[in-house]
Order: structure tokens, then sequence, then C-alpha cells
């Protein structure tokens, strides 16, 4: 009953034909799709050091900020999305919405990364530094945090990761990344299916996904020199 | 039997009610709907209706077919606007009737019948652009008033099937448009004018924002696009606050969306009675001809069964 | 805007179904059904692969392999599947939409189950194995006896987040559109009713806190207090690696 020309196939190997038919729009989707799975990790990243280390530094506050930020976590993101802008009073166009609401949930992450991390570094290490003289915020940043950096680069990985997957909810309510092409594929798949775009999203976002992995892989190597030296 | 229903209720609104041809193979299990209105076992009563969540809330919704026609159906299913998942919950047997629109080219693929709308529950829909005031220079206005004289029912249909069933690319699907009527020649009219488009979240909506928008950076100015934004719940209240400056709107949903109790349903009066709805920072330019109506649409199938011409057959008794 | 919320939530007429509106009950049934579902065949498939890779050390790449599925956006795959098992199902059915809803959630509900477990068994020490076998048991029986009662605390964690996760996935599902908690957050959406959006944001955060508080609970009586000493939450975790086995909880989406 339709008449397809071959630029506009439905088959699902088209994706490719379906990218260079729409690449700067393409590009745009990813590039905001990117924006949006990274900035807020490091911002979370950021606000959880300082969390995580005061649950670390103070055993008493461990339960209360790990179960709080837990609890932040069990909001549905699609929620979280659609009630940060009525709750900060912005737009409901707004697109920090989106950035806002994955920062919650970075954080509500890493905090306990950032604890169990900090956890992680051995008791005696901790206080022969302490021995070499090194005072409580020196030892932090030049000691522990360093030891740590494997423990929250794991946390980080997940985070970014699922992330780009989150980003891609918020297609569903019509904000500007890979999720559109979603949406849109899902639009057009009437009468018949119609998969380039669908198609394209779900590669574009597991490459990003992938890209993203390897680079705080990439990031905790660069950041741990000694681990290589010693076959593990 | 379509077309000429669209074509009697061109002066009016035309609601398309569709009802689909597998609403009569499962029409034996609609008990869940039925009978448990006092008055009685209605055609409605039995079916299960499909369409956007706002259609429950909307002015001309359940509401107005209730008062309008006394049409109460027996269960209510969320679907889209109008899109794939109403279409195909007709088509599959899901639903029984659905809230589609009447440019939708899935109508006639599936062989949907729109049921007429003689009480003009869904007033008159004339493709008409929402602008904010202060954006509407006299170039501005001269470009979109160039292009809603061009615009048709039947080439919006068009469009809508170039972008829904040919799979083109909405903003491709504008510039040829625009160059086949003569209006993509470049020129200085909007020069210096920002305007942010923005668009709901179905193809035709889509097509049209592209078409204003390419006119106008054809006339030189600078246009920002927010497209497939979603309902009218959702992105009017940007339009309003002048985050949006310009939309494609249709003048008898919008109206009834900032006004409940408005009554207007012939073209000029809805188009009347919109200008003095509209907050004073926007305005409505020129409306066009084409119109593209919520209708009520069910399949051939089940129009034959129940003999459904219109949507007040919906309110008869059933056998 | 908060006292919105908690008048839509009390209002009674709101927790029943009326003719056009499923109520908060009916949905909260829909989205158990859902994630039950889905926890059941992620279990039936994660729990028995994990045990046996964990115990064997073989095919260790099946868990690498699924937790490369966390990158899978669970929108795209969602509607993916939709558009190719939906035309299949006609009449008064939601079975066109529920398939694709179930597997989206199963492959998010495998990989920390999966990961979890094995580690779980990997991490049993070597010496309490060999202990078990000097006693005689056969392979299976040190699996069941031994290394399955020592890992079930990491067991737990994984499937803990993962019904953390299929509860907050499962809203995702109304934009097929299925019932279930999330229909309230579009809904609520689509009609600018804030109220309506918000208080279904809350029903699913309540829904995730009580089912995970259950687990927890089952989790206490379930694992041998000898070994939640060892394992206690409030301890410091000694091991990097189980602690980033913890901490690869977090997918979410």
């Amino acid at each position: 009953m339709t008449v397809l020309a071959d630029s506009t196939s439905s088959s699902p190997l088209h994706f490719a034909q379906y990218f260079l038919d729409h690449s700067s729009e393409d590009l745009r989707l990813l590039w905001s799709h990117t924006w949006l799975s990274v900035v807020p990790v490091v911002i979370g990243l950021l606000i959880a050091l300082p969390l995580g280390w005061t649950a670390r530094r103070y055993r008493w506050t461990y339960p209360p900020i790990i179960s709080i930020t837990g609890l932040l976590y069990t909001i549905p993101s699609i929620a979280l999305f659609v009630m940060v802008p009525p709750l900060l009073g912005l737009d409901t166009l707004d697109p920090l919405q989106v950035p806002i609401a994955l920062t919650v949930y970075s954080v509500a992450l890493l905090v306990r990364v950032v604890a169990d991390g900090l956890a992680s570094v051995p008791e005696d290490t901790v206080q022969a530094a302490t021995a070499l003289g090194f005072r409580p915020v020196e030892r932090f940043f030049k000691v522990e945090l360093p030891i740590a950096v494997p423990v929250i680069a794991a946390g980080l990985r997940v985070a970014v990761v699922s992330n780009v997957s989150i980003v891609a909810v918020a297609g569903t309510i019509g904000l500007s990344n890979l999720g559109q092409l979603f949406t849109q594929g899902f639009q057009l798949s009437t009468p018949d299916a119609y998969y380039p775009p669908i198609v394209l999203g779900i590669v574009l976002c597991v490459l990003l996904a992938v890209v993203l992995d390897l680079a705080v892989v990439g990031l905790n190597r660069l950041l741990t020199p000694w681990r290589r030296a010693v076959p593990s | 039997m379509t077309s000429r229903i669209l074509a009697s209720g061109a002066a009016a609104a035309v609601l398309a009610l569709g009802v689909t041809a597998c609403g009569s193979d499962s029409s034996d299990d609609t008990t869940t709907g039925g009978s448990s209105s006092a008055g009685g076992a209605t055609i409605a009563s039995k079916f299960i209706f499909g369409g956007a969540a706002e259609f429950k809330t909307r002015g001309d919704g359940l509401d107005g077919l209730k008062r309008n026609y006394g049409v109460e159906f027996g269960k209510f299913r969320v679907t889209d606007t109008g899109g794939p998942v109403t279409v195909n919950a007709l088509k599959n047997g899901q639903v029984d009737a659905a809230n589609v629109f009447s440019t939708d080219p899935a109508i006639k693929a599936n062989g949907f019948v729109i049921l007429a709308d003689p009480k003009s529950n869904f007033a008159a829909q004339n493709v008409v652009p929402i602008i904010t005031k202060s954006k509407a220079s006299d170039g501005v206005k001269t470009t979109l008033d160039g292009i809603s004289a061009k615009l048709t029912t039947a080439g919006l249909s068009d469009l809508v099937s170039k972008v829904q069933v040919d799979k083109e690319d909405p903003d491709a699907v504008a510039k040829g448009w625009l160059s086949q009527n003569g209006l993509s020649s470049a020129g200085t009219a909007a020069k210096g004018v920002k305007l942010t488009v923005g668009s709901a979240n179905f193809p035709e909506n889509v097509v049209l924002a592209e078409i204003y928008a390419e006119a106008l950076k054809a006339q030189g100015a600078s246009i920002k696009t927010k497209l497939n934004i979603g309902s009218r719940e959702k992105y009017y209240p940007a339009l309003k606050s002048g985050s949006l400056d310009l939309f494609p709107e249709y003048s008898g949903t919008i109206l009834t969306y900032l006004d409940k109790k408005a009554t207007a349903s012939k073209p000029d009066d809805v188009y009347t009675a919109l200008q003095a709805a509209l907050p004073s920072n926007l305005t409505a330019l020129n409306k066009s001809d084409a119109q593209d109506s919520d209708t009520v649409v069910v399949t051939k199938a089940t129009a034959d069964k129940f003999g459904l011409k219109t949507i007040a057959d919906l309110a008869k008794p059933a056998e | 805007m908060i006292a919105d919320v908690v008048t839509w939530l009390t209002d009674s007429s709101h927790w029943t179904d009326t003719k056009f509106d499923t109520g908060i009950w009916t949905q909260l049934l829909a989205h158990l059904k859902f994630v039950g579902i889905a926890l059941a065949i992620a279990l039936l498939i994660a729990l028995p692969l994990g045990l046996f890779i964990g115990h064997t050390r073989r095919w260790g790449w099946l868990v690498a392999g699924a937790n490369a599925l966390r990158a899978l956006p669970t929108v795209g795959v969602l509607v993916l599947l939709t558009v190719i098992i939906s035309p299949h199902f006609q009449g008064r059915t939601d079975t066109g939409f529920l398939i694709p809803t179930e597997i989206v959630l199963v492959l998010l509900a495998v990989p920390p189950i999966l990961s979890n477990t094995y580690a779980g068994v990997q991490n049993v020490e070597p010496g309490i194995r060999d202990a078990a076998f000097g006693m005689g048991m056969t392979g299976p029986q040190v699996l069941l006896r031994v290394e399955f009662p020592i890992s079930l605390p990491l067991i737990f964690s994984g499937v803990r987040s993962a019904t953390l996760q299929l509860i907050a996935t499962a809203t995702v599902a109304s934009y097929l559109p299925l019932g279930g908690l999330g229909r309230f957050i579009y809904d609520g959406l689509a009609q600018q009713d804030y109220p309506q959006m918000i208080g279904g944001g809350v029903l699913v955060a309540a829904l995730a806190l009580l089912t995970d508080l259950v687990l927890a609970t089952i989790q206490r009586y379930v694992v041998s207090r000898g070994i939640t000493r060892r394992f206690s939450s409030k301890q410091a975790v000694p091991d990097s690696r189980i602690a980033a086995v913890h901490e690869t909880d977090g997918a979410h989406a």
C-alpha cells in the first residue's frame, strides 16, 4: 500500500542511510545527548565528594546520608523530570530540567560510591599518612581520594552509562535528545513499522555509552599509575 | 463516504470519530463498559473509546460528546494524540471508536469511517498562526499571511501523507510546499526578527511549524525551533510566557482550551471568539482555509454493523 | 503545590476505578504485575546462570556480556519491540504491549542479579570451598549448601537493586500506552495536572521504598546470621572488588 523510495526504506538496516540523510539533525541530538549524559555526572561527583567524605568521616552520618540519597534514587526519572520545573519555578520547557534531575541521580548514586571508596582505603595507609605529617584535608586529596579512585571510577561508569539510557526517557516528553529518534520512529510506524530512526537511536545510544565508559576507564588508568606497576 | 462527510462538514468543523472493523469481532467481550449507566445499553456504552489523556478533560472531549449528543462511552482508553497508537488500537480492536484528526492518511488507508458532527461538538479547526504580539512585525505578518492564503484542507492532507506515509522529512516537505506555492523566494521582510517556533507532537503540526520557520528564515528572520513538544496543555504555558513566539494552531481547539464555555462553531465566529479569548500578549494572524478537525472515527465493519453515520447514532440503543 | 499533591493522593475517588479513570489500586496492581513477572523471569535466568558461572569459573564472558546490556537505551528497545510485536495481536488484548514491556524489564533486571550472584559465589573463600570438598561434598552440594548460602547477601543486594530499577522503569510502559502507575505521570503531563503527575511519582517512589523494606526483611530472615556478621553493611568493606560489585547496583532508567 505504501510505495517507498530507496532512501526512505523502512528496513532496520537502513539506519546508516537515515543518519546520512539527516546527519545535521542527528548530530545535534547526539551532541545534546552527550552533554546531558556527562555534565550531570561531573556536577554530581563534585557534590558527592564532600557528602561521601562526611559520611565516612563522621560515621553516624553514614546511615542518614545513604538512605536519603538512596531514597532520591527510587523516584522514577520521568517523574523527576516533570517535577523539577514546578518545584524550582522553571518554565515547563526549560532545558535545565533534565540536567538538574540527572544531577540528583548522580549524587544519589555517587555518595555511596565515594563513601565506600574511601572506606576501601586501608586504615594503616591513613595512619601512615597521618604519621608522615599530612593534615586531614591534604591527606584526603593526596592519599585517600587517589586510592579510592578505582572504586569511584566503577561508580562513575555505572552513572554515565545509565544516564545515557535515562536521557533517552526525556525524549518521550518532548525534550531534544536521541530519545526523539524513538518517538519519531514510533510516530511514523503507521500503517507499517518504520525502523531506521529507532535503530539509529539505539545504535547511537550504545556507541555513546561505550565511548563514555571507555573514557572513564581511561581516566581511571591515568589517575592510578601505581596500579599498572603491580601485576594484579 | 469519508470524503462526502468531510465535504459536508467543511463549513463547520468535522469531527471524525472512527469506528474500526475489528470492533465487531470483540463487541461481545465489552461487558466491562455497558449497562453500568442507568440509561440502559446504548451503542456507545458497549464501546471503548481511544484518545489522548487530555481528551478526558477537554471541553470538547468526553464532556462535549455527552453534552451535545448524549453519547457516553463504556470505557476510555488512553492512547496518543491521533497518532500510531490510536490508529493501531482502532485497527486491532483494542478500542471501538477513537479520536483521530481528519487529515490523517490512516483514515483512508484503513477504511475508517468518520462520524459526522452535525452539532459541531468540535468547533471549526482552521489552521491559524498564534504569535507573540511584539514579534508580529509587518514583514512577519505578510509572510505568514501568504502561507495561510495558500493552505487548503487537501493540501494539508497531502503534507501529512508525505511525512506519515512516504516518510519524508518535515523540513524537506515544508521547503517543497513553499517552493511549489511560490513562497520560497528570499527576501528581507522579516530581517532582524528573532522568533522561536514551536510545534505539538504530531507530524502535521511539525510540518506546519517548519513551513512557518522556513518561510521566515528565507525572509531574513533568525529562527529557533522547538518541535514535538507535546500536548497543548504542555506547550501553551510556554507560548503564553513568551519562551515560544509562534505556533501553528487550530482555531477551534485552542478556543475551547482557552474558554471551555465557548459556543462558536463556524470558522469566522470561532476566529473572532479566539482573538477575544487570547491573552493580551498573543494574537492570531489570518486563518487559513485548511481545516484539520478532531474527529470520532470507527472502522468500516463497526459502522456497518451498528449503522453508524453520525456521532449521535452512538447514543441509540444497542440491539 | 505539595498540598495539592496530598489532596490528590488522599482523594478517595482517585483510588478506585470510575467509568473513565482507572484508580490507583488497579494501576498499582498492574504495576506490580509488570514488575513481578519480569523479576520472576529474570531470577529464573540469572540465578542458575550466576551460580553456575561462579562455581565453575567458566563462561565468565556472559557476565560481562549481560553488563553490556545496561548500555541499551530502555525506551529505544521498548519502542522497537513494540513496533515489531504489537501488530501481531488483535482484539481486546494488551499482550502486544505487555510482551515488549516484559522483555525490556527482564533485560534490565538480569545484569544486576547475574553479576552479583556470580561475584557472590566467586568471592567465597577458597579455604571454605576446599574444606567442603574435603568433607566429601560433591560439586553440586558445595554449590547449594556452601557457596549459595554464603553468597546470599550479595545475591539479595542484586535482587533488591534489580527490583528498584524495575519499579522505576515499569513507568515507561505507560508510554506505549499500558496501565501501571506511570499512567498518572504521563496523563498528568498531557493534561498539565501537576498534582496527578507528581502524585504518580510519589506513589512509584513509595512503592519502591516499601518493596525494598519487604525484601530487606526477607533477607534478614533468610540469610544465616553467621554470614550477615561478616558482610554487615555497617562494617567497612575491606575488598575494593566487593565494594565495586555493590556499586554496580546503580543502573536506573
